[in-house]
């Protein structure tokens, strides 16, 4: 296969942005994204009001990498923590989320405090003088840092600062983070947890793809008819309206607005939690869409979770939070219209369709709206039409160019 | 408990679960959604803790999502159900919690067996009806159901419970 543009090398995507169906299928490139992609990326792992109070925590991970999210009891900073004692390897932590000053290892009884620092080892007579404690606490993740609550954390030392690499990204971030005005946003009501045995990258490049939106959901549209009396808008919209636009921020980040940002508009009108008015890839596992924030999980190179948290305008009264939680249900989650039909036709199918490795023709096509997207010379931001797949070739783009980087 | 409860009473409410169980298994998903009253909610919660109105669940569906629910189920466009899960809906451990002249609580322990795409899957928890008694028979004012495995990953549910 032959590079792609601009000096970017990937064997895995030419020049038309065939796609090879390996990156999906392969155990070997997975690995190499654990290190390549998780391994020097800012992934998010947790919200400020998820962990609000000193001594609360909650569990997360940095591609495979299980860790520990706490705040501190005594100077309220973040803490991002390897889940794993120092001693003989065990996972300190057994909670998904809690509060408690320490961590106690039930194995052999070490204690660390909720900062990682090892507080106690029974019957410490066993180790000589040279054994240190203030060495052999929970070893800390490279770098943290927060971004109007969103809580990142990054394997890698040397990585650029996190609002340089959230880059064209930090205006929509701004935009959901002054959701709630002063009072902010909070991710109070909880999260679904999905998993579904297909690639992580498959829920990436869906989660941008108003295309797909009349085909598979057809059956929503049906029932947004009967509410309304009338056919929704979305078809005519993601045809013709040139407001409606899929966007490659650079970085690897993308969005589609449903019209210009802070302008007046319609709401897209398929009530789907109506909140956020554009659909969010913050490089390489978060997204925003509808009304709330979703994580993607990759746990091997054929299953994933995804989680779903609804966000709620930190003042919000009962009446809005009764329209974003029933919005967000009836579309998504395990049991949601869209999410349960998108599990089946999205990641199932194409699962088992890219099985096909022996096909001669074994690539994806990634170049919709590639005749048409316009370049911003000065910013490398690409915009194209709502239907294209200028959203997917944005984080492929920083994909490839990750994966093919030297150690 | 009320002392209108009667063994005769204990036996028509367990007929009335395992009719219920059997619609659902025979896919008469409209047949079901009839027995519901118009106050209802058909509730899977994330977990025991949950508040409705501040937490999200995994359903919550009052009676007018209950009907899109029910009509999109019945129809040929939910590719969730393409191809459709057989289902096989077991009640058992029924228990009359509480009983007025206005509604009865019923628990009881549901295992739902599903096989789908060549795979069995198994969806079990605590199963919480209010029933309203109407002309002799029962209409359901609230379905829950405390799935065991509600707050852990879970996959395409678009079966009815």
């Amino acid at each position: 296969m032959s590079r792609v543009e601009q000096g970017a090398r990937s064997p895995y995507i030419t020049d038309n942005w065939e796609v090879s169906g390996e990156i999906y299928r392969n155990p070997g490139v997975f690995a190499k994204e654990m290190r390549n992609i998780f391994g020097r990326s800012w992934v998010y792992v947790a919200h400020e009001t998820e962990i609000p109070a000193g001594g609360d925590y909650k569990t997360a991970h940095i591609g495979l990498q299980p860790v520990i999210v706490s705040r501190d009891s005594d100077d309220g900073g973040i803490h991002v923590l390897f889940n794993r004692c120092r001693h003989r390897g065990s996972a300190v932590c057994q909670e998904e989320s809690g509060n408690s000053n320490f961590f106690r290892c039930a194995y052999h009884g070490w204690t660390y405090g909720n900062d990682g620092r090892l507080i106690g080892v029974p019957f410490d007579d066993g180790y000589g003088e040279s054994f240190d404690k203030s060495k052999m606490g929970l070893a800390h993740v490279a770098r943290v840092a927060s971004y109007r609550g969103f809580i990142f954390a990054s394997l890698d030392p040397e990585i650029t600062d996190l609002e340089e690499y959230l880059g064209n990204g930090r205006r929509y971030l701004d935009f959901i983070a002054d959701l709630g005005g002063e009072a902010g946003i909070d991710l109070s009501a909880r999260a679904q947890k999905l998993v579904y045995r297909g690639n992580w990258k498959l829920q990436i490049e869906n989660t941008i793809d108003p295309y797909h939106f009349s085909f598979t959901h057809q059956s929503w549209l049906d029932i947004l008819k009967e509410r309304t009396g009338k056919s929704s808008p979305w078809v005519k919209n993601v045809r013709t309206n040139s407001e409606w636009r899929g966007i490659d921020l650079t970085g690897g980040h993308a969005v589609h607005e449903f019209g210009a940002l802070g302008a007046e508009r319609d709401t897209h009108g398929i009530a789907i939690g109506e909140l956020i008015p554009f659909n969010l890839n913050i490089f390489p596992s978060l997204a925003f869409v509808g009304a709330h924030l979703r994580l993607v999980v990759p746990r091997s190179v054929r299953e994933t979770w995804v989680y779903l948290y609804p966000v709620f305008p930190a003042d919000a009264d009962e009446a809005t939070r009764d329209r974003i939680l029933r919005d967000h249900e009836t579309f998504y989650g395990p049991s949601g219209a869209g999410s349960s039909d998108d599990i089946e036709v999205g990641f199932d199918r194409v699962t088992n369709g890219l099985e096909a490795d022996g096909s001669p023709k074994d690539w994806t096509l990634m170049a919709r709206g590639l005749n048409r997207e316009e370049l911003d010379e000065e910013t490398g931001m690409r915009i194209g039409r709502s239907s294209d797949e200028v959203p997917q070739r944005a984080y492929l783009r920083k994909w490839s160019e990750m994966m093919e980087a030297d150690a | 408990m009320s002392q209108t409860t009667t063994e005769i009473d204990r036996q028509s409410i367990a007929d009335f679960l395992y009719d219920e169980a059997e619609m659902l298994d025979e896919r008469r998903f409209l047949d079901w959604f009839a027995l519901f009253t118009e106050d209802s909610h058909y509730w899977i919660p994330l977990a025991g803790t949950s508040d409705p109105q501040r937490h999200v669940s995994i359903i919550y569906d009052d009676h007018k999502l209950l009907a899109e629910r029910t009509k999109r189920l019945s129809g040929h466009l939910a590719y969730a159900q393409i191809p459709q899960s057989r289902t096989s809906h077991l009640v058992g451990n029924i228990r009359i919690t509480e009983a007025d002249s206005d509604e009865i609580t019923v628990t009881s322990r549901l295992v739902v067996t599903e096989f789908r795409r060549s795979e069995r899957h198994v969806h079990s928890g605590l199963q919480e009806h209010r029933l309203q008694q109407v002309d002799g028979g029962f209409r359901i004012r609230l379905k829950r159901v405390d799935l065991i495995d509600n707050d852990g990953r879970l996959g395409n549910l678009s079966i009815i419970l």
